[in-house]
């Protein structure tokens, strides 16, 4: 059994997939750009109106006023094609790239109760990506063929009852050759049931071995082995653009077209993408290129769209876009049952991407989880990327803290300070948040460190102080400046 | 229908296409007696506000004894710090390993704005803002929808959302705690343990979920 997904009027639709054009309304592909250019191919709102292939530009208009006119996109069809083939190759392992638009899937051996479904879902999701495709299921390819011709984009035709099937047919649908269309006509015969009750020994008598194949295609053909696309080796996406971009919506319009079909690749060969690096190729200067890596392997094409449009939210190019490239790095899916004490992320993409966004709010310098750093310099935390699983919590540390802990004023407050007579001990502070007398002193506590070194040289005298109106506070002395640096909370 | 009538059929109709709002008994508890006592615990899916009215009044006490709290459970924290004022080497390095500290100085609005997207997460079960820096003025002046916003995006999660304050501004806030004292100069000398079960803060308001 065989299923071929079929997109009618293909390089047409192909073009208006590519851009936000109106896939409903009248459009016609012209062989070129000169003005002798002439009609290939319009779709059903053009033909409705008179416009056929082989008229010229000026004929085309003067029947469909409203006539949206478009030249070939050899890049556009390669895309369209890719994605086409990407989805045969999630019904069936071997396929066949039969003709543009047409993609035949060798369905032997799969469960016959469920091809339909498959099929039909091929078919909508292509649908729902530009291209209108129909779907057909017969024994053969070729009468695979037949039946997705003619059924409706997103719908899938089985052929159960051959005979049936084919009676009404034109026998132009068997593809004679030239030399036999008269003789059929001559004979009356215009339909592949008229032809199916001639003997075939007659048939091939008269007819010699062009009749012989005839009336093979006209009973639908044998199985044949097909002709196998290899499936990508390299998960890429490219486009140049035919007018600067330097806004978000169009480069976000095509990332959405790359990663649905990027990800339909990489589930037919039973990957998923580990990162994948964004090129953006720009007007003029150098382009603008950032790798991003995926919290776990992933073929859903929406958190890919999501982490680019996260990306691309906060960028900021000097030139407008004239390209772009998209290659993913592909990996093996992650298949796993977690743990009953496991504490991993509940929605691992969902955090790397609350994370991207909250770093472009900020910077993404300053999120993360603060991890001490290799020095007794005060406030030297680094920030880290937030584990993917909380770690079990370590024993308590035999010196458990003492105090309320530190609220730091970065930077520290400068300080001005009154000193009592008596013992030198700071009885008075003044600061541009808080004034106050000071109740109580402890201290003095000294720290230096990094003396071996000039540039890392730092040293320090801490008091803590308690103001008669309420407060604790650290007191700092740099060199002959003073600072409050922070409140004991 | 009289408007009373077609007011209640909106709610109706409002309330069966949003998602349901947790039950009001789901707590975060705080191991704080002073807290869970009252109202044994953050509650979940719902603004919970805590006002710092005294200099060193013990709102970083109870940041830590959250931090202890959810790292028991091994659950997620979120910190925006909107002063930058969290200081990492006031903690046991392990007390730190479920946080993830957004530094965010600079206008509330920006803060509020990360909160926002963190009270979205599925992945954290409390997320602290803190506002305890901000102006006088600039507080006043943030538009009532914001705080709704962040209310309505906690409603639908499994996640309590606190807001350190230094006086009373969030309008949605379900259960407002003020922390009214200072501590003295003898609490430098004492284990921080006994410090954080002391604390006792004022119980403000503890408001009910609204029927809808």
């Amino acid at each position: 059994m065989f299923a071929v997904l079929h997109i009618a009027d293909f390089p047409l639709h192909a073009v208006l997939r590519s851009g936000a054009f109106d896939a409903g309304g009248p459009a016609a592909l012209f062989d070129g750009n000169g003005k002798k250019s002439l009609v290939t191919t319009a779709n059903a709102a053009a033909r409705a109106t008179g416009v056929v292939p082989g008229l010229t530009a000026p004929q085309a208009v003067a029947r469909c006023a409203g006539l949206a006119i478009h030249a070939p996109r050899p890049a556009a069809e390669a895309e369209a094609r890719a994605l086409l083939l990407a989805t045969a190759l999630n019904l069936a392992p071997v396929v066949e790239d039969t003709a543009p638009g047409a993609a035949t899937a060798d369905l032997r051996g799969a469960d016959p109760t469920r091809v339909s479904a498959a099929a039909r879902a091929a078919a909508a999701h292509l649908v729902t990506a530009g291209l209108p495709a129909a779907a057909g299921i017969a024994r053969t390819p070729f009468l695979a063929l037949l039946a997705a011709r003619r059924s409706a984009p997103g719908e899938v035709t089985r052929v159960d009852d051959e005979t049936a099937f084919l009676a009404p047919l034109p026998v132009e649908t068997a593809e004679p050759t030239a030399a036999l269309v008269p003789v059929l006509a001559a004979w009356g015969v215009h339909t592949l049931g008229a032809l199916h009750t001639l003997p075939l020994a007659d048939l091939t008598a008269r007819l010699g071995a062009d009749g012989l194949a005839l009336a093979h295609r006209a009973r639908g053909g044998d199985p044949r082995p097909l002709r196998a696309h290899p499936p990508p080796r390299e998960f890429s996406a490219v486009h140049h653009l035919e007018e600067p971009v330097a806004t978000l919506e169009p480069l976000l319009f095509l990332l959405r077209r790359f990663t649905e079909r990027l990800a339909l690749e990489l589930r037919a060969a039973r990957l998923a993408a580990a990162g994948f690096t964004l090129t953006l190729r720009l007007e003029d200067g150098p382009g603008h290129a950032r790798t991003f890596r995926l919290p776990g392997p992933t073929a859903d094409p929406d958190i890919l769209l999501r982490a680019l449009h996260t990306h691309l939210e906060s960028l900021r190019t000097d030139a407008a876009i004239t390209g772009l490239r998209l290659d993913v790095e592909p990996a093996r899916p992650l298949e796993r049952q977690p743990g009953l004490f496991e504490t991993g992320l509940r929605d691992p993409h969902g955090f790397a991407d609350t994370l991207a966004r909250v770093s472009a709010l900020v910077g993404a310098e300053r999120v993360g989880t603060p991890r001490p750093a290799d020095t007794h310099r005060p406030d030297s935390a680094v920030l880290a990327p937030p584990a993917p699983v909380v770690p079990p919590p370590e024993p308590e540390p035999p010196h458990a803290p003492w105090g309320p802990p530190l609220r730091r004023f970065r930077p520290p407050l400068p300080a001005r300070l009154e000193f009592a007579a008596k013992d030198r001990r700071p009885s008075y502070v003044w600061t541009e948040r808080f004034a106050g007398e000071v109740s109580a002193v402890r201290g003095p506590w000294c720290a230096s460190g990094g003396w071996w070194q000039a540039d890392l040289a730092w040293s320090r005298t801490e008091w803590d102080i308690a103001l008669a109106d309420g407060g604790l506070y650290r007191l700092l002395r740099t060199g002959d400046a003073w600072f409050i640096e922070g409140e004991y909370d | 229908m009289s408007a009373p009538e077609k007011i209640a059929a909106l709610r109706r109709l409002l309330a069966g296409r949003t998602a349901p709002a947790p039950d009001a008994g789901r707590v975060l508890p705080t191991g704080l007696p002073g807290i869970d006592d009252a109202t044994g615990g953050l509650p979940l899916g719902a603004v919970t506000e805590v006002v710092c009215a005294a200099p060193s009044c013990g709102g970083h006490l109870l940041l830590g004894q959250l931090l202890a709290a959810t790292r028991a459970r091994r659950e997620r924290i979120a910190l925006i710090d909107a002063g930058d004022c969290f200081d990492p080497e006031s903690f046991p390095a392990d007390l730190l390993a479920h946080l993830v500290w957004v530094r965010c100085p600079g206008p509330v609005t920006r803060a509020l704005q990360a909160a926002d997207l963190l009270a979205r997460d599925a992945n954290l079960a409390l997320t602290v803002l803190d506002l305890r820096l901000a102006s006088a003025a600039e507080l006043r002046r943030t538009p009532g929808p914001l705080w709704y916003r962040l209310q309505r995006a906690v409603e639908p999660a499994d996640l309590a959302l606190v807001i350190e304050t230094p006086f009373a501004v969030v309008p949605c806030a379900r259960v407002r705690l003020e922390f009214t004292v200072s501590h003295d100069a003898t609490t430098l000398g004492r284990p921080r343990a006994e410090l954080a079960a002391r604390l006792s803060p004022v119980l403000q308001r503890h408001r009910l979920r609204a029927a809808v």
